[in-house]
């Protein structure tokens, strides 16, 4: 006998209201998702937001980098002759084609360096058992230090007179005299140096999670086959990280185009000699010391393009694949 | 309900969002000043309380203190060049918190040392709307974008609202703008640059103190000795503050008649006299006479050669003596220099060459208190803005910042010193016995030709990877 009806064959009016009751409250939350217009009042903010202060100056910057601008806020004087001005001139700036290298080079220390360390020491941590927490402390803690703070504390390391390693390699008796670390012998590691180290710690713990996202019962069968730590890295953990290796590879190439605040506390204008500079660093003194707006607009540019173009080429590269 | 709840608080966050672009908090110009500028926030509110139950005890301290009546809870933001490790960055903040406390009112502090980096982001400032009320900065061609832009007031415009603003100055000496021949700013102490030598390692080295009569030949000469004795002759940073030696090499290849005048061109005197000058500064630094590390070194590192008498000479403006004795806080406290013992230090003359007279100096008034239009069009700051500026610049404070040595635009002259130090006495006989004064060229340049030749081509030259016409050509292409 159907549940609604009464023994007489009638049906139950109350009972099927009260049956009813809960379709009719899920056909409602239903209509709460059909209704998009909630949704977009939801997106409104952050793309007012995101339109007023990011793309409405990205595209102002495209029109200003063919005009002639003397200064920050200052009217444009009309447009540059020719007006691709800017760009022919970024092809021809030997300090430009320093920076894009130097920028390249960085991008290519923070793939190797970076992204490696950060691997390496991810796969002792997730081994480590007791004191895990503790080491992703520590390693990743750089990480909510200011990159100024960071730069005055490796000044101080490096300083030439009286600095913590000159110091340290002269009672060592490894030199008799202080070695300019900032000179051009050494400014590339000099520069690179912190910048790698500040960053480890957030590819490390990407790493990690991607680790403790294995099951357990891969490495315990592993364990039931003999595998042994090698074999459990080689053929369990490398396979499985695979994705979010991908991901912390886009996320280097991307952020190393970014680069700007450490280099600019440690090595200023370029030090030493021009040999320093980074498109980000050189977009900076263009805008705020040399008052070349313009040129600095198409520099910005040119860094918003290198960038899409990296991008797009790692995603091709380190294209993630299905679980 | 809960629509209604979710339209209301999405409208809150974007409103919330949209009210703090149109917030008119002048930006600071270096992570310091932000936190110095948090921290006044939070002291403004305490201090507004204390001021609103004794406005009338404040008010009578402050015409006491030789101020314009201004109602105290009044948050000013004030730049000036005295941060870091300037001389006189004690002098400046005893001053103004004696004026937070007799007005209470409060600063918002955004100081920082002066380099071209500095002047740079200070006008940058302006141009972006977020200016200071109060800015301590150059009177000569640096201000130009300022007077043109009309962004900071004239005396003469305050003076008919303040008839006795900046009365105990003279008028002649303020410093002009070049735009139009008005005063805009009123100066503090003026400057001179001179050079400090460390008496140990001359001493050690077996050296005289080079005095009124040292030759450019005979200076090299001691260069050498000293060199050879493993010490480092002359403390100068051509990464950052090769200012100084340029005036004078320059000085030392024309005289005090052509020396402020900016060359046109490649014709012209002063186009040798600068070419000449920056060959002089390659020559020190291809005989190792400046430190191994002056290509990327600070300006701070460079001069702690001189306190652990590493080094022998340096050239740097009247501002530096505090560093060397320190300074008296606004308990009386002393206020520790950088160096062990002063009189082991002095100061003299730089060494000449051509028609110079070794007794001919860089120095002037260059630097001085604006009040920008953004404060004086602001009734609730106007007051406040010009009572600071008259605190800052009273006898007794201006007295204090020229430390007795540096000359002032004070009616009454500048002050002498209190119980005067052996570099004190040595700065006074200095003065003096100079023959003359001189501004130094670089205030008639544009803050991108002085960053194009200072900070960018200087260093290049002294390493040879340009030419000095070359530096001279660039910066004086960027007049045109």
């Amino acid at each position: 006998m159907p549940q609604n009806q009464t023994p007489a064959g009638r049906p139950d009016r109350p009972a099927l209201r009260r049956a009813r009751r809960p379709a009719r409250r899920y056909s409602a939350q239903a209509a709460v998702y059909k209704n998009r217009r909630p949704l977009w009042l939801f997106l409104l903010p952050a793309f007012t937001f995101m339109g007023i202060y990011l793309f409405y100056p990205f595209f102002r910057n495209i029109v200003d980098s063919f005009q002639v601008i003397e200064g920050l806020g200052m009217p444009a004087k009309g447009l540059n002759d020719p007006w691709y001005l800017n760009y022919s001139k970024m092809l021809t700036d030997p300090v430009m084609r320093t920076a894009v290298l130097n920028t390249l080079l960085l991008m290519l220390c923070t793939l190797v360096f970076q992204v490696g360390m950060a691997l390496l020491l991810a796969l002792l941590v997730d081994r480590a058992g007791r004191g895990a927490g503790f080491f992703r402390t520590v390693y990743f803690f750089p990480i909510v230090i200011s990159a100024t703070a960071l730069g005055l504390l490796f000044n101080l390391i490096f300083l030439y007179d009286g600095g913590m390693l000159n110091q340290l390699l002269q009672q060592l008796n490894w030199t008799s005299k202080n070695i300019d670390w900032k000179g051009e012998k050494f400014w590339f590691s000099t520069m690179t140096l912190p910048v790698m180290w500040q960053y480890v710690g957030y590819y490390f713990v990407i790493i990690l999670t991607g680790l403790n996202n294995i099951p357990a019962e891969l490495y315990e069968a592993a364990a039931i086959d003999g595998a042994g730590p090698w074999q459990l890295v080689r053929y369990i953990k490398w396979p499985l990280l695979h994705n979010t290796l991908c991901t912390c590879l886009t996320l280097a190439i991307t952020g190393a185009l970014k680069v700007f605040d450490l280099p600019w506390t440690m090595m200023p204008n370029g030090m030493p000699l021009d040999k320093s500079w980074l498109t980000g660093t050189y977009m900076y003194k263009q805008t705020m010391l040399a008052k070349d707006v313009d040129y600095a607009g198409a520099i910005g540019v040119f860094i918003v393009l290198l960038g899409v173009l990296l991008s797009q080429l790692s995603q091709r590269i380190f294209r993630e694949r299905d679980e | 309900m809960k629509r209604k709840l979710s339209a209301l608080l999405s409208l809150a966050t974007a409103a919330a969002m949209l009210s703090a672009c149109s917030s008119s908090t002048a930006s600071t110009t270096t992570a310091a000043a932000t936190t110095k500028a948090a921290e006044s926030s939070a002291a403004e509110q305490t201090t507004q309380q204390e001021a609103s139950s004794t406005a009338a005890a404040t008010t009578e301290e402050a015409t006491t203190a030789g101020t314009t009546a201004a109602t105290g809870g009044v948050s000013l933001t004030v730049v000036t060049s005295f941060g870091g490790d300037d001389g006189n960055r004690q002098n400046y903040e005893d001053a103004y918190t004696a004026w937070e406390a007799a007005t209470g009112n409060t600063v918002k502090d955004a100081s920082a040392t002066s380099n071209e980096q500095w002047k740079a982001q200070v006008l940058s400032d302006f141009e972006t709307g977020s200016e200071p009320d109060v800015l301590f900065f150059f009177n000569g061609v640096d201000s130009n974008p300022l007077v043109e832009g009309e962004e900071v007031v004239s005396i003469d415009e305050i003076r008919e609202v303040y008839p006795d603003y900046a009365s105990n100055m003279d008028d002649s000496k303020l410093g002009a703008s070049p735009v139009d021949g008005k005063n805009y700013s009123i100066p503090t102490a003026g400057y001179w640059e001179a050079m400090y030598v460390n008496k140990t390692v001359l001493e050690d080295a077996g050296v005289e103190i080079p005095d009124a009569d040292t030759t450019w030949d005979e200076f090299l000469t001691m260069c050498q000795t000293i060199k050879d004795k493993g010490y480092t002759p002359i403390a100068v940073s051509l990464a950052e503050v090769p200012h100084y030696w340029f005036e004078y090499t320059v000085l030392n290849n024309g005289s005090r008649a052509v020396h402020e005048i900016v060359p046109t061109d490649s014709s012209s005197e002063e186009y040798t006299n600068w070419v000449n000058g920056l060959n002089d500064i390659k020559d020190l630094y291809s005989k190792g006479f400046l430190p191994e590390n002056t290509l990327t070194a600070t300006d701070a590192e460079t001069f702690q050669l001189m306190a652990d008498n590493k080094a022998a000479f340096a050239i740097d403006g009247s501002w530096k003596m505090g560093w060397f004795f320190g300074s008296t806080d606004e308990d009386g406290n002393e206020v520790a220099g950088n160096v062990d013992d002063v009189s082991r230090y002095t100061v003299t003359y730089v060494p000449a060459k051509g028609d110079r007279k070794t007794t001919d100096m860089i120095g002037g008034l260059s630097m001085g208190y604006y009040i920008t239009r953004k404060a004086w069009e602001d009734p609730e700051k106007q007051a406040a803005a010009v009572s600071f500026v008259e605190a800052m610049t009273t006898d007794d404070v201006v007295g204090k910042m020229a430390g007795g040595t540096a000359v002032t635009a004070l009616k009454n002259g500048t002050p002498a010193a209190e119980n005067p130090n052996s570099l004190v006495l040595d700065a006074l006989a200095m003065i003096k016995g100079s023959t003359g004064t001189v501004s130094a060229v670089q205030d008639n340049l544009s803050s991108e030709q002085k960053t194009k030749l200072l900070v960018d081509d200087v260093k290049l030259v002294a390493n040879g990877s340009i030419t000095a016409e070359q530096a001279v050509d660039d910066t004086l292409a960027l007049a045109k």
